[in-house]
């Protein structure tokens, strides 16, 4: 008898060495073959630039594809609130004076990944899948996540091989920042011997101009790129870029720890002083993105709006961005991210003030508060903690004698229950969201847009809001343009119409040896920087 | 034998049909829109309503069902709503890195229980009995994901014997020897339960078996100690037990969704998560199916197996 337990001790003995052995022993400098590893903290979506969602795909999709027109995201949120526009893959561009037409001068010498020369014809094979139901590329998807950027062209033509002309039906101010998003879809350029090779396929054969050609992709393990030497533009430092799924934020944190990865997305707020005290850097910086509530306009209550500004002065944002979120976020003194453009800081509105906040209450005889609910999901993306900011809030608002039912549910669900817009006995209900376009506060706030048929989903209608927006829309000169969005925002600000409660900092950690990663004010990054040290 | 194998094949389609049934029943009853997931927050309506007519979301329901079940038969698992490829060519990889981690983990679970049980069960009542049945049972009423947690950290971060996650590493994607580092772990974490089950019940038949008079005879007649241990009893009791680690392998394809997450494992379990949180019916379908196909094929296959090691349940059988 001994014997076996002798046997079973020797056989658990020399298991474990072998799997020592098998590991390797110590753990040395981390080796990365200058290949750039990151976890992400979700599986993409498909390597279709024009229809996939998200910005875990379109920061994939961004290092494959470009637009037409980029944004520059060589400086850091420190130096640039707003990242000013450059050209894409349309080397410069006119516009008619009437704001009308848009003629395109699209990059020489430049191929897809393919080999496919990049020329007017291509681009237009694009823009008709995104937008010509006629035409036999169309493409449903494309066309539903892009609708916004195409609302109001009229046709587009190509000139000759390198220009490109699009008419608008009416001016657009933001049509050159449209073209530069991703996030609901985007309008990046694709190869057209791909699209007509693969077909409904094409995901899984990303063709496109950028930095980074596509190597391979395991669902659920991988997504390889290596870069792109024959790349226009600035040719990346690494020799590829790995993303890799995790979903667990401890298993993104224990990867870093360990050197499987070399940058992680979305880390534990509480693991963050630990990494940074580690000698990991933290990156993070003021990308678009703003967690808010929507009033709902037809309630008995938060139809008054001295109940609405009473709530905004309610909210304790400095706390919670402070103290529960431990400096992840900044408490939101605008309507819109302060990497937007029009972005109007009004801490008149929005900075605690309880004393005011009673004082408007009372002054609409609701001085001994009322009830009402708040509607919110359980998790989501960018939605950071919802159910644990709702009760933050509730607590701010029960100083002022509001009592506040939290309702949550699952994030999928809450995303349909939003959509369709808010039911009786519903005050508040929650998103986070942005764009680096102010076009965004229009998507969420216009008359044209309420729920279900957009995500207007407080049936807010200010008629002076819509003017303003509009004029800001048709507007031919920027500046003036600006001036009418800075308008708009005061409008909502002083009707209190939404609650903007903090915005999100996007943190990055990144290991020691990692240089160049810059967090511009986007919710995606240029790679071609990055340098690993070792 | 014939009869039994045909009524056990027209229960496991019976079986396999109530499951589809049921699934896509509850699909339909959870809140939730695949269309709204896919076109997100900013889609109007009308592209909502264009997006489901084009999914097929807008049929009666028994069309869509029925629709189904004849993909099934030809083999067609239906179109993943949000990969818009195939659902066979998204889940046979997926299955068979489950497969990977299961197999490996049941191994592990009865190299490790089944000595386990028979030496608590020899030496019953000592030190090794108790300690070791605790010990189990400690394992078995940890939460596999916090344990999950805790090996990664102890043996992958801080030691760094071993991988924290992933099936090959992500820089250099090695062969065998680097899947069977990234095995390790996970599969540990994966046969904690079972393993305790294994070892407890082993444990128990084999102290009814030692009490037998038999057993008596054996170590009467000369035979040594390990001999009758190992040989003889082991085999007499190998029936239930075998029982037990088929009815073990459907929890592990059920509970492997804990570990897979944590570890990132890109099995099937992962793969459910990830589309039951987007509504992906087609995807969801297909992942219960497998799980359920396993399951009962399994179980076949150790009903079988009882049915070779047991002579009594064979004669029982023919007559």
């Amino acid at each position: 008898m001994r014997q076996s337990v002798t046997r079973l001790h020797a056989t658990l003995l020399s298991v474990i060495v072998a799997i020592a052995a098998l590991a390797g022993c110590s753990r040395g400098p981390v080796q990365t073959g200058n290949v750039f590893v990151i976890a992400i903290e979700s599986e993409a979506d498909i390597l279709d630039p024009q229809v996939a969602g998200g910005w875990v795909s379109w920061r994939i999709n961004r290092q494959i594809f470009e637009p037409l027109v980029d944004e520059d995201l060589s400086m850091p949120s420190s130096e640039a609130t707003v990242p000013p526009l450059r050209p894409g893959l349309a080397e410069s561009w006119d516009i008619s004076d009437d704001g009308l037409e848009y003629t395109f001068h699209i990059r020489k010498d430049v191929k897809f990944h393919d080999g496919t020369p990049l020329d007017a014809q291509a681009v237009e094979y694009n823009v008709r899948r995104m937008w010509d139901k006629s035409s036999p590329m169309y493409n449903a998807r494309a066309a539903g996540q892009t609708g916004f950027v195409w609302k109001f062209l009229d046709s587009v033509q190509t000139v000759d091989d390198h220009t490109l002309k699009m008419r608008l039906s009416q001016p657009f101010s933001e049509f050159l920042r449209m073209l530069a998003q991703g996030g609901n879809g985007s309008t990046a350029i694709m190869s057209p011997t791909a699209l007509q090779t693969y077909g409904e396929d094409v995901a899984d054969h990303p063709v496109g101009t950028g930095p980074f050609k596509f190597k391979e992709r395991i669902r659920g393990e991988r997504i390889d790129l290596v870069r792109n030497d024959d790349y226009w533009g600035k040719v990346p430092y690494i020799d590829g870029v790995v993303f890799r799924p995790l979903p667990d934020p401890s298993a993104r944190t224990a990867a870093l720890r360990s050197g499987d990865v070399d940058m992680i997305a979305v880390p534990n707020p509480d693991s963050i002083d630990n990494l940074v005290s580690e000698g990991y850097q933290l990156s993070e910086g003021t990308p678009p993105h703003t967690w808010y509530l929507s009033f709902n306009m037809k309630d008995r209550y938060t139809s008054i709006p001295e109940v609405r500004q009473a709530i905004n002065l309610a909210v304790d944002r400095e706390g919670m961005a402070k103290d529960m979120l431990r400096g992840s976020v900044t408490p939101a003194w605008g309507v819109q991210a302060l990497s937007a453009g029009g972005y109007v800081e009004r801490k008149d509105i929005y900075q605690r003030n309880l004393d005011k906040a009673r004082q408007l209450l009372a002054s609409v005889g609701l001085a001994d508060g009322f009830q009402t609910t708040l509607i919110t999901s359980t998790d989501g993306s960018g939605q950071i903690m919802p159910a644990q900011m709702a009760e933050f809030i509730q607590q701010n608002l029960a100083e002022i004698g509001i009592k506040v039912n939290i309702q949550t549910q699952e994030w999928i669900s809450y995303l349909g229950v939003w959509a369709r817009g808010m039911q009786d006995g519903v005050g508040m209900a929650q998103m986070s969201w942005g764009m680096t376009s102010p076009y965004w506060l229009y998507i969420v706030t216009s008359s044209e847009l309420q729920a279900p048929n957009g995500p207007n989903v407080g049936y807010y209608s200010s008629p002076a809001l819509d003017k303003a927006m509009n004029n800001a829309i048709i507007a031919l000169d920027p500046q003036e343009a600006e001036q009418w969005w800075r308008r708009a925002n005061n409008i909502v600000s002083d009707e209190a119409a939404l609650v903007p409660i903090v915005n999100d900092k996007a943190p990055y950690v990144l290991a020691p040896y990692v240089s160049g990663f810059i967090s511009a004010s986007e919710e995606w990054y240029d790679l071609t920087s990055v340098k690993l040290e070792q | 034998m014939t009869a039994t194998i045909r009524n056990r094949l027209l229960s496991t389609l019976l079986v396999l049909f109530g499951v589809s049934l049921i699934v896509f029943l509850l699909l339909q009853l959870v809140p939730g829109d695949p269309a709204v997931t896919i076109l997100g927050s900013g889609a109007t309506a009308e592209a909502v309503a264009a997006l489901r007519t084009e999914l097929g979301l807008d049929r009666a329901l028994p069309i869509q069902f029925f629709d189904y079940l004849g993909g099934l038969v030809r083999g067609d698992l239906g179109r993943s709503l949000t990969v818009n490829a195939p659902v066979t060519d998204i889940m046979l990889p997926r299955f068979a890195n489950t497969i990977i981690l299961t197999v490996a983990a049941l191994i592990l679970c009865i190299v490790v229980a089944v000595p386990l049980g028979v030496i608590a069960a020899h030496k019953q009542y000592s030190i090794f009995d108790r300690v070791s049945m605790m010990v189990s049972l400690a394992g078995a009423s940890m939460p596999v994901y916090w344990f999950g947690l805790l090996l990664i950290g102890a043996f992958a971060v801080t030691l760094g014997w071993l991988p924290t996650s992933g099936m090959y590493n992500p820089r250099f994607p090695g062969g065998f020897t680097d899947l069977l580092a990234h095995l390790v772990l996970p599969a540990i974490a994966a046969a904690l339960v079972p393993l305790a089950v294994i070892a407890r019940m082993t444990r128990s038949v084999m102290i009814d078996i030692l009490q037998q008079d038999y057993i008596r005879t054996l170590r009467a007649s000369g035979l040594s100690t390990n001999s009758v241990l190992w040989r003889h009893a082991l085999r007499n009791a190998l029936p239930p037990i075998v029982n037990i680690i088929g009815l073990q392998v459907g929890y592990l394809l059920g509970g492997v969704v804990f570990v897979e997450v944590v570890f990132g494992w890109p099995g099937l379990g992962q793969q459910l998560y990830t589309s039951i949180t987007q509504r992906d019916i087609p995807v969801v379908q297909a992942g219960v199916l497998f799980i359920a196909l396993a399951f009962v094929i399994i179980n076949l296959l150790a009903d079988g197996a009882v049915g070779l090691l047991d002579p009594r349940t064979r004669r029982k059988v023919g007559a």
